[in-house]
């Protein structure tokens, strides 16, 4: 009896979760696999190996793969040059703050992403204070900042901030100041300490900082649409149209699906090179 | 030997659970696509709804946002004894389509015995065989108050399947205080107006204005001119004239005084203006675009009967001036001006944006019929001017 129990125990562990996934993640991903092989207009869509569909998303949208991968991944950079001397402070310098700016790193999450976005469309308006003060550093090439590029980039690395000072927060407050102390013993200047201590240690909280701002970063439409103009739309932007502007699900499905393998090829890569010990911590290792 | 064992444990629950994973996938995938394909679409001759004799039970109606007053339902609750599900969930055309055509391939409606939309989308949705004809006896009001201007539309020339809930004029918004000068679609194309203007992503839209400014009738417009202007559109864009394409989002840009005109909508145009007497809606002089939403029964549809007691109840003089007062379009009834002269309503009656009179319109066109492969074509050309 409990040796059957046993046995059956991961079983039973694991299958609320597996229950969910089949029904939220392995159903709709099979769905939509077949739905990118299928040809005609809405309606009338027929299953016949449309292969066609991928090579038709690669080479249409290219321009907007692109240039979605060159946003996220400047979005991601900037982000990270903001979040990690934001949270370096506040994990060792903010002192009795440490909490006030903790939750102000959260507070915007109180109001709807998309409500965020729209008021940065005031805020960039051609006629804003904050505009006036980019023209006049010459930051405005074209005579306004909304409806640029840059735009679209700062909307990103806005929205996807708190994801990047989180982990990164986490990491840093998790290491042991004795060791710091210890480098500083040894003679270490504040910069050595600082690259042979506390980066290293703070490496799994910038691998899951970097990852969780670039592939939402990368598939985000909302940023391009109200930020952007027509020539910063972003492959999230060609997906959405292409569903429920144009009704062209397997066009969709199908680029959907280029984006996901792009992301996660570029993903492994990064694991690869970042060391997974380093996106799982210490427990890897 | 214990920790292979479990190693093998843990590799064979992995694989087991992979296997189930996918096996329950492509079984529910094998069910779901049975139901999916072509049955109950494509058909030339509709159905005609089947009606009792007398309206009774409930009645479910899926409409745009704000495109009703506060009163009407249970007005029409009380005098008919039906009670309404009124649901606010068509927030675009398209976005709507989406949401309801695995069902209406299947012959159902989600329960919706009438939904609202526009005209163009009413001929896609005919075109795929998911709507039902009418049945007139039961539309006396019909018959008798649709504005003569709305019975005989391209996409539906008889009023056979659609019965318009309210009608509007695309043309126009402009800031007069920062472009008094511009009075046609030709104007926005105009250097002096660089990164000034926005254009609306909305194809059907966007498109046959432009065509008027480039003298083509869109009605009669074939493929290859709508992808000519399509392109015109396209190299506006890339030399940066147009700076974005908006749904009526264009209102924060008109406000900020970010673009001085753009191509919209006329009932947004009474909103702004009464927060900014600067935003005014302009008849291009090409002449507006006219677009009807419509009334249309799905295939499936629970209660017809009630469905059409509801369209001849919106369509009494007296009844549409309660909503016509609430939601500022053009109202597609006879009748109700009247109505507004005797409760001393002089503002609306004056708006030539409510009321519009026929000189003023003269020049307007309804939107172009279509077809379903036609429109995919221009579309996705259009798209991917949008989406550059």
């Amino acid at each position: 009896m409990t040796a059957v129990r046993r046995r059956l125990s991961p079983y039973l562990l694991l299958g609320p979760g597996t229950i969910w996934l089949v029904f939220f993640f392995v159903v709709p991903l099979v769905y939509m696999v077949k739905l990118s092989l299928e040809s005609g207009l809405v309606g009338n869509l027929e299953f016949n190996w449309h292969w066609k569909n991928y090579s038709d998303a690669l080479s249409l949208y290219d321009t907007q793969f692109v240039r979605s991968l060159i946003y996220a991944g400047l979005a991601t950079l900037f982000a990270l040059v903001i979040a990690y001397p934001l949270a370096y402070t506040i994990a060792f310098k903010a002192g009795r703050w440490r909490n006030v700016l903790l939750f102000a790193v959260i507070a915007p999450f109180f109001t709807t992403y998309l409500i965020r976005t729209i008021a940065w469309e005031t805020i960039l308006s051609d006629q804003s204070p904050v505009t006036d003060v980019l023209k006049a550093m010459g930051l405005a090439p074209s005579g306004h900042v909304l409806a640029t590029g840059g735009a679209v980039i700062a909307g990103l690395t806005y929205n996807f901030l708190p994801f990047m000072i989180l982990p990164i927060y986490a990491s840093l407050e998790r290491i042991d100041e004795r060791l710091i102390e210890a480098a500083k013993d040894l003679y270490s200047s504040a910069t050595q300490s600082f690259l042979r201590v506390t980066l290293p240690l703070s490496a799994p909280g910038v691998v899951a900082g970097t990852l969780l701002t670039f592939i939402p970063a990368a598939g985000d439409y909302i940023n391009a649409q109200f930020l952007g103009s027509a020539d910063n739309q972003m492959i999230g932007n060609v997906i959405q149209a292409l569903y429920l502007k144009q009704s062209d699900y397997p066009a969709a499905a199908a680029l959907s699906f280029v984006l996901m393998a792009a992301i996660m090829v570029m993903v492994l890569l990064y694991i690869r090179f970042a060391g997974s010990e380093a996106l799982m911590g210490e427990e890897a290792r | 030997m214990r920790s292979s064992e479990k190693g093998t444990g843990r590799a064979s629950l992995l694989a087991a659970t992979a296997v189930a994973a996918i096996a329950v996938a492509l079984g529910l995938v094998a069910c779901g696509s049975s139901g999916g394909g072509i049955e109950g679409g494509g058909s030339d001759e509709a159905e005609t709804v089947k009606l009792e004799k007398k309206a009774s039970g409930s009645l479910t109606i899926s409409n745009w946002p704000l495109y009703i007053d506060e009163k009407t339902v249970p007005d029409f609750e009380k005098a008919t004894g039906i009670s309404v599900n009124y649901i606010e969930d068509v927030n675009e055309n398209d976005g709507f389509f989406a949401k309801m055509q695995p069902l209406l391939a299947k012959g159902e409606s989600g329960g919706r015995s009438i939904f609202v939309v526009t005209d163009w989308m009413a001929a896609k949705m005919r075109e795929l065989g998911y709507l039902q004809n009418l049945d007139k006896s039961a539309l006396p009001n019909v018959e008798k108050n649709l504005l003569e201007s709305l019975r005989h539309p391209t996409f539906d020339q008889e009023r056979e399947f659609s019965v318009p809930w309210q009608t509007g004029m695309g043309g126009l918004i402009v800031r007069t205080d920062l472009a008094p000068e511009i009075k046609s679609i030709c104007d926005l194309f105009d250097s002096k107006y660089k990164g000034k203007v926005d254009f609306l992503s909305e194809v059907i839209e966007t498109v046959p204005l432009v065509m008027a400014c480039e003298g083509i009738n869109p009605d009669e417009a074939s493929e290859d001119q709508w992808m000519k202007t399509i392109n015109r559109i396209k190299e506006a864009t890339e030399e940066g004239q147009i700076r974005r394409f908006t749904g009526n989002d264009y209102a924060r840009d008109l406000t900020s005084g970010d673009v001085v005109a753009v191509i919209g909508w006329s009932g947004d145009a009474v909103q702004l203006q009464a927060d900014n007497p600067n935003i005014k809606f302009r008849m291009p002089t090409e002449g507006c675009s006219l677009w009807s939403d419509n009334m249309v029964i799905p295939v499936g549809a629970p209660n017809p009967t009630a469905a059409e007691a509801w369209m001849n109840y919106v369509y009494d003089p007296k009844n549409q001036a309660q909503i016509a007062e609430y939601v500022n379009y053009i109202t597609p009834v006879e009748g109700v001006k009247e109505v507004f002269e005797k409760e001393g309503q002089d503002e609306l009656v004056k708006n030539p944006l409510i009321f519009p009179t026929e000189e003023f319109t003269k020049k307007c066109f309804t939107q172009p019929k279509i077809s379903a492969e036609e429109l995919q074509n221009v579309t996705r050309a259009f798209n991917s001017v949008v989406n550059g």
